[in-house]
């Protein structure tokens, strides 16, 4: 068991190099120098600054030693400096990460949620009003861009009934204690994490329902309901377990489009995650941010990855046997 | 070939819903090619008082933004860049997929394991942020927004081209041709892809829809070209005035939401009707 863990966190090393390699090349593809672009919207025009930063960005040597010189430079965590922040990239994206692993969190759970019952509801139904109703609700939330509902909600919840704040993540001078702290977290939370959700939701509720069709045909369905187990506990407990498992692999599928969705929401509703400072890094042109964001992104989806797969290996015990 | 093509036409019309999003498809596309009849004038356009509700004043049936400009004008045209773009990046990602996709399984070994590697990576990258990494550095023009949401959206295609090819591969008709001395390049493409192709042209027209979503995306967040209307900017120029004129955003957004729910419904259609096999799924 230990080894296929290692086997697999292993296997993240050559995706995460090959990151750096392509932010290289990213780099390099830009129209002039990228240290050209850096001194001249920072506005850094002191000759010893510039002769240091030459040094720092190594421009002034061959191709392949400035490669390696990255992906050293990268490996020991050094993402380069921020002059608009004015600290180390790693520390500002590592100060705003926490908000976007909330994001990411809230809204997987929101779609896991609305998405199993739904389509758990709809299988039980099948073929009546209430799965129709589902699976038109579904087409409608999976063809809908998440930052659009996320404005409508913001209207409607937000500035007509005033249920939710508009955007942000905590109420300014709100400060009574880590509990009142985590409500008003939560309460800043609802709408984005819905807005995020809903899109996966409506994956997860045609696939949910699929799979819980495909497994109430097989056998062991029978010997439950012939054992006379309650209806509830037959769905509950047999059926829903074994149709749970093409979610988990779906759900490993998309972490990186919740990552990237989380930026537009991010935009939507002021939340004061890497999102947003991606967005802010891109418009002010702060390459070393953007970059910064983009490895550390992948860095997060690939463990993710990894995780769901290990997750795996203990929802469905087949699977160690090969 | 015609029994064949009314024979499809048929399995494509049993499905009420594709046969819905077919005509919404069509109205779009309609809407998109008319527009420089119905608002021959530049649709970027001060028009008249900013901020008129929809169905209030009938030279504007669908009000005017912030600026004054007609937003029906703005839609007929931002369906034009929706469309385009949706379209060429569909295409990006059908080539640079079936390409990648075809060479692995053909030639198998270190080959297929490396290009699969390299698919796996495209997938680990976050898309979105990808996408605003390449059009930060390669600067706001709407050739380099396709080609982005394209490099971004093709592992699919490529994982199911090589699925197709792989069962392809070893098949009496293409060791026919081997046998006859053909080049691989010509067995690869005269030979595997007509067959390989039905199931991937049903994906691409899947990715047209969700390239749809990412341009608009992208231009919401102010980052597609400043100089073509599109449905994603008129959002995000709209996202100021919710407290007042909330129908700004709402109008482009059911568009988004119209043009993609038809094309889902359209590629589901085409893969009731070309994979029977599937259709349970």
């Amino acid at each position: 068991m230990n080894r296929i863990v290692l086997r697999r966190l292993a296997q993240v090393i050559p995706l995460v190099l090959a990151v750096i390699v392509l932010n290289f090349v990213l780099i390099h593809l830009a129209p002039g120098s990228l240290f050209d672009v850096m001194t001249a919207e920072q506005q850094i025009s002191d000759p010893a600054m510039l002769d240091q930063l030459r040094h720092t960005y190594g421009v002034d040597q061959p191709t392949w030693v400035q490669l390696a010189k990255y992906i050293w430079s990268v490996m020991r965590l050094d993402l380069g400096f921020s002059y608009r922040q004015n600290a180390p990239v790693l520390n500002v994206i590592m100060d705003q990460l926490p908000a976007t692993v909330i994001l990411m969190l809230a809204a997987t759970s929101v779609a896991l949620l609305v998405g199993v019952t739904a389509g758990v509801l709809a299988s039980v139904r099948v073929n009546t009003i209430w799965d129709n109703l589902i699976s038109l609700a579904a087409v409608f939330f999976f063809a809908a861009p998440s930052f659009w509902l996320g404005i409508m909600m913001t209207v409607l919840f937000a500035v007509k009934l005033g249920w939710f704040p508009v955007g942000g993540i905590r109420t300014i001078g709100a400060g009574n204690g880590p509990f009142a702290d985590a409500l008003d977290v939560m309460h800043h939370l609802v709408l984005p994490a819905t807005a995020l959700g809903l899109f996966y939701a409506a994956t997860y509720a045609r696939v949910m329902r699929a799979s819980m069709l495909e497994v109430f045909r097989l056998d062991f369905v029978r010997t439950a309901r012939a054992k006379g187990l309650s209806p509830a506990r037959v769905v509950l407990a047999h059926v829903m377990r074994n149709a749970l498992l093409p979610i988990v692999t779906l759900l490993g599928l998309q972490l990186g489009t919740i990552l990237g969705g989380s930026v537009v929401i991010e935009a939507v509703f002021s939340w004061p995650g890497i999102g947003s400072l991606l967005f802010d890094s891109v418009m002010s042109r702060n390459f070393p941010m953007v970059l910064g964001v983009l490895v550390l992104g992948s860095l997060l989806v690939a463990v993710a990855n990894a995780t769901v797969d290990l997750l795996y290996l203990r929802l469905d015990p087949r699977i160690r046997a090969r | 070939m015609l029994n064949l093509a009314i024979d499809f036409a048929r399995r494509f019309a049993r499905n009420r819903a594709a046969l819905i999003g077919l005509l919404l498809v069509i109205v779009v596309v309609g809407v998109a090619l008319a527009a420089p009849w119905l608002f021959p004038r530049n649709p970027l356009r001060i028009v008249g008082r900013p901020e008129i509700w929809p169905f209030v004043n009938s030279r504007y049936p669908l009000g005017t933004d912030s600026l004054g400009r007609d937003i029906a004008a703005m839609i007929a045209y931002g369906a034009r860049t929706t469309l385009l773009i949706g379209l060429c990046a569909s295409l990006t990602a059908t080539l640079i997929g079936i390409t990648i996709g075809a060479t692995a399984a053909y030639f198998g070994g270190w080959i297929d394991e490396m290009l699969m590697r390299f698919t796996e990576l495209f997938q680990t990258i976050p898309n979105l942020i990808f996408v605003l990494t390449i059009v930060s550095i390669l600067g706001q023009k709407i050739e380099y927004v396709t080609v982005a949401v394209g490099i971004v959206t093709w592992t699919p295609i490529a994982r199911l081209t090589r699925a197709e090819f792989m069962a392809l591969r070893d098949r009496e008709f293409v060791q026919a041709c081997r046998a006859m001395g053909m080049g691989n390049l010509r067995i690869m493409l005269g030979e595997i892809l007509p067959n390989a192709l039905p199931p991937v042209i049903v994906l691409s027209s899947l990715v047209i829809a969700g390239a749809v979503l990412f341009e608009s995306a992208v231009s919401f967040l102010g980052l597609g070209d400043p100089n073509v209307s599109s449905w994603g900017r008129l959002i995000g120029d709209g996202r100021t005035l919710i407290r007042t004129s909330w129908y700004i955003c709402a109008v482009p957004g059911l568009a988004i939401m119209i043009t993609v729910l038809a094309l889902n419904l359209v590629g589901d259609g085409l893969n009731d009707a070309l994979n029977p096999k599937l259709r349970d799924r």
